[in-house]
């Protein structure tokens, strides 16, 4: 099937390259996408693409769908490794620092310079909380182009039921308990509506395990850093405690791991009446929940705070300097002021830029999605998403000591202890190369 | 340079004074080269994409390549990368899951398959159809396969536990349960490869000769004597057959773990391939997956010898 659309792709590269023959001025790039939630949104891209090609004639991008976040990775990497560097990528935003070290992709900085910008006036505009994922070792790499945060989704109807409030969702740890218990419906031993449900597979439980230590105060990993993570901290040891107190005292979670599909599914089947959910979720919820339901902050136990998630435009090492002027053309006007907007509008992502929500189609929008705000409103809130050095393997060492936990296989004090442990491991030789690397 | 030769040699057989002059070894050498040169073009791209790759796998796992430190880019470690390999925690499940996921599979779909083929081996309009039923699901791609088990395996709200809530039983998460997840993949592929060498199994069953059968009956042998001492037996070489391909099969295909759990929970269905993706594209260490593809496959290659000679063996009575 890849095979086939690639010579589809090949196919129509060549057929695009025969038609634009005789106007030899124009610049050939190709763009890398994926596509992390629902189908239509391949469809909308590649109507972005076609919209700018139409637009100008110095640049014809042609828009490749690369799978889900982790594929898009590794095709661009293979990409680049034969010689075909693609000129732009849209790319998880915790890649970055790893893609860096790998001298994958290439500083932004030229770009800036080239404009009498600097990284601080470029990055002006976009939330703050947006910076550190652009920024590696204090040069912009990439350029934020969909972003979210975990949210709250709940079941108005099952509020209501359950005595509660639907508009007074739980602020706090204490208050999320306190809702659950009374949500969940049980027959004898039998469980037939779990209160809160979280999605557990790999990927999505690090970024919210990162949203709750940080409501619990903590960090997750040093943003100035690749080389620490605090695991064996007391803000993620009670954010573990947390999870299995869910599970097995107050037993108003499943147990085990759930992964994201399993818990939108019982969302909107009343099996789960609260869940925790990226914002990026929100146009897929209000298409397919037929309930009412409404959304909150993710709740704090010692502060309010959760992690950014989303992607990036970043820009691959290996390109000819015409390939590199179109790709940063074609950045800026996907990274628009307008563009952002629209494209937030479609998939419920949030725009990066702040400037997108003072547009009047914007402002029209967010009164009419009330829902919409409210992820908004969470955003002073936002921290980084965690990257380190080897991302991937170092949440990968966190999520199989959680998943451990959701099993009862193991405590919480032991498995962040081990978690840290593996993660030190990892993180080991750029520790050695960087940190402690002393004069001699 | 080889093809000019070949038309000198036609033209030394034209006029034959010339043949003589041309010493013996040479008309030789190019009749035993020939060939080669008509394989030349097929061997190249075999070589470039087939024994390139492997060559490269070798060199690769005896050498280091540090990711993004800054430090000197290559350096040779010899058996390093196999040790590191064999010492890590996660290679050694990915190890023990594979060989509970290849036992557990290999079993169930041989007893499968050759109950089906029993039962479906006469050929009459009703045979046809169940053997179209059983087969039906290897014609379902494996990665559609594990899409569908996704929602038929969901906790709470998934088919099966739709249809065991209606019998009184609550089921398990079926995928996130660490004890449980490795038994439901194993149930998928059972349930995948089942049909699949049903086919071979009919196969084998009507290349046994009548008489053998026939002179069982005769001798008074009922229906389980006649399967043990006579449908089996003959069957053998069938089975070693369905026994290799199948270990291969399940050693080279991942794609419903990667649908389904990732390897997930805490590495619990973390299969070898799998293992060795996540090595060379998550954690960026070439060595490692080299390594650990190597060990892998001389596993399989000493499986595949030993089934074949000990199957092959007992075929000869």
């Amino acid at each position: 099937m890849s095979a086939i659309s690639r010579i589809a792709v090949g196919a129509l590269a060549l057929s695009v390259a025969a038609l634009a023959l005789p106007a030899a001025a124009q610049t050939k790039i190709e763009f890398f996408f994926p596509v992390p939630v629902e189908g239509k949104l391949a469809r909308e891209m590649t109507r972005l693409v076609k919209s700018y090609n139409d637009s100008q004639k110095d640049v014809e991008v042609t828009a490749v769908y690369t799978g889900g976040y982790d594929d898009t990775k590794l095709k661009a990497q293979a990409a680049a490794k034969a010689g075909k560097s693609p000129a732009v990528v849209l790319m998880s935003a915790n890649f970055n620092v790893d893609l860096k070290l790998s001298g994958d992709i290439m500083s932004l900085e030229p770009f800036l310079k080239g404009e009498e910008a600097t990284r601080t006036t470029f990055l002006a505009d976009f939330w703050p909380a947006l910076h550190a994922n652009a920024v590696v070792d204090g040069e912009l790499y990439a350029v934020p182009f969909h972003n979210s945060t975990p949210l709250l989704y709940y079941n108005v109807d099952h509020f209501k039921e359950a005595g509660l409030d639907p508009s007074k969702p739980p602020r706090t740890w204490a208050e999320l308990v306190d809702a659950a218990k009374k949500l969940t419906k049980r027959e004898g031993d039998k469980v037939e509506r779990y209160g809160f449900s979280m999605p557990a597979g790999y990927d999505y439980l690090g970024w919210l395990m990162e949203a709750l230590s940080m409501s619990n105060g903590g960090r997750y990993f040093n943003e100035e850093y690749g080389g620490e993570v605090y695991y064996d901290q007391p803000s993620m040891l009670g954010a573990a405690r947390f999870v299995e107190d869910l599970i097995f005292k107050h037993k108003v979670m499943p147990q085990g791991v759930v992964e994201a599909g399993g818990v939108s599914t019982s969302f909107f089947a009343g099996k789960a009446s609260m869940v925790l959910l990226s914002t990026g979720s929100l146009s897929f919820i209000r298409d397919s929940m037929k309930a009412p339901y409404d959304v909150a902050f993710v709740p704090r136990n010692v502060r309010n705070a959760v992690p950014i998630g989303g992607a990036s435009l970043v820009m691959f090492n290996g390109q000819s300097e015409e390939s590199k002027k179109a790709g940063w053309k074609f950045i800026k006007w996907l990274s628009s002021t307008e563009t952002l907007g629209g494209w937030s509008r479609f998939t419920g992502y949030f725009a990066p830029r702040r400037s997108s929500y003072d547009t009047a189609a914007m402002k029209e929008f967010i009164a009419k999605n009330p829902d919409a705000k409210v992820a908004l409103d969470q955003l002073p809130y936002a921290k980084p998403w965690f990257a380190t050095y080897q991302t991937v393997a170092v949440r990968k060492a966190l999520e199989d000591e959680i998943q451990a936990v959701m099993n009862g296989k193991k405590k919480p004090d032991q498995a962040v202890k081990d978690a840290q442990k593996k993660a030190d491991d990892l993180m080991r030789p750029y520790v050695e190369q960087t940190a402690l690397k002393l004069p001699q | 340079m080889s093809l000019a030769g070949t038309t000198q040699a036609f033209d030394g057989i034209e006029n034959g004074s010339a043949a003589k002059m041309q010493p013996r070894w040479r008309r030789r050498l190019r009749r035993r080269l020939f060939p080669y040169v008509l394989l030349a073009p097929s061997l190249l791209f075999l070589g470039l994409f087939t024994y390139l790759p492997v060559v490269r796998v070798v060199v690769e796992s005896l050498h280091d390549r540090p990711h993004g430190t800054g430090a000197a880019m290559v350096s040779f470690v010899g058996f390093g990368n196999y040790s590191k390999v064999l010492a890590d925690p996660a290679f050694r499940q990915a190890a023990l899951n594979n060989l509970v996921y290849a036992l557990g599979t290999l079993i169930p779909t041989l007893v499968l398959a050759l109950a089906f083929a029993l039962a479906v081996q006469r050929s009459n309009r009703f045979s046809a159809v169940l053997r179209t039923v059983f087969f039906l699901p290897s014609l379902v791609p494996l990665v559609a396969a594990a899409s569908l088990f996704f929602f038929i395996f969901l906790p709470g709200v998934g088919l099966l536990d739709y249809y065991l809530a209606k019998i009184g039983i609550t089921g398990p998460n079926w995928l996130g349960d660490s004890d449980i997840a490795l038994w439901s993949v194993i149930g998928l592929t059972v349930w995948k490869n089942a049909g699949y060498y049903m086919l071979f199994y009919i196969a084998g069953l009507q290349n046994i000769p009548h008489d053998t059968i026939e002179a069982a009956l005769i001798d008074g042998a009922n229906a389980w004597q006649r399967l043990r001492y006579v449908i089996l037996p003959a069957l053998l070489p069938t089975t070693s057959f369905v026994v290799v391909i199948a270990l291969i099969n399940l050693l080279t295909s991942v794609d419903h773990v990667i649908v389904l759990t990732r390897g997930g929970p805490s590495n619990a269905t973390n299969l070898l391939l799998y293992y060795i993706f996540q090595s060379a594209h998550e954690n960026f260490e070439i060595g490692k997956a080299a390594a650990a593809t190597l060990l892998s496959v001389a596993v399989l290659l000493a499986i595949s010898l030993a089934s074949m000679r000990i199957m092959g063996r007992g075929a000869q009575p």
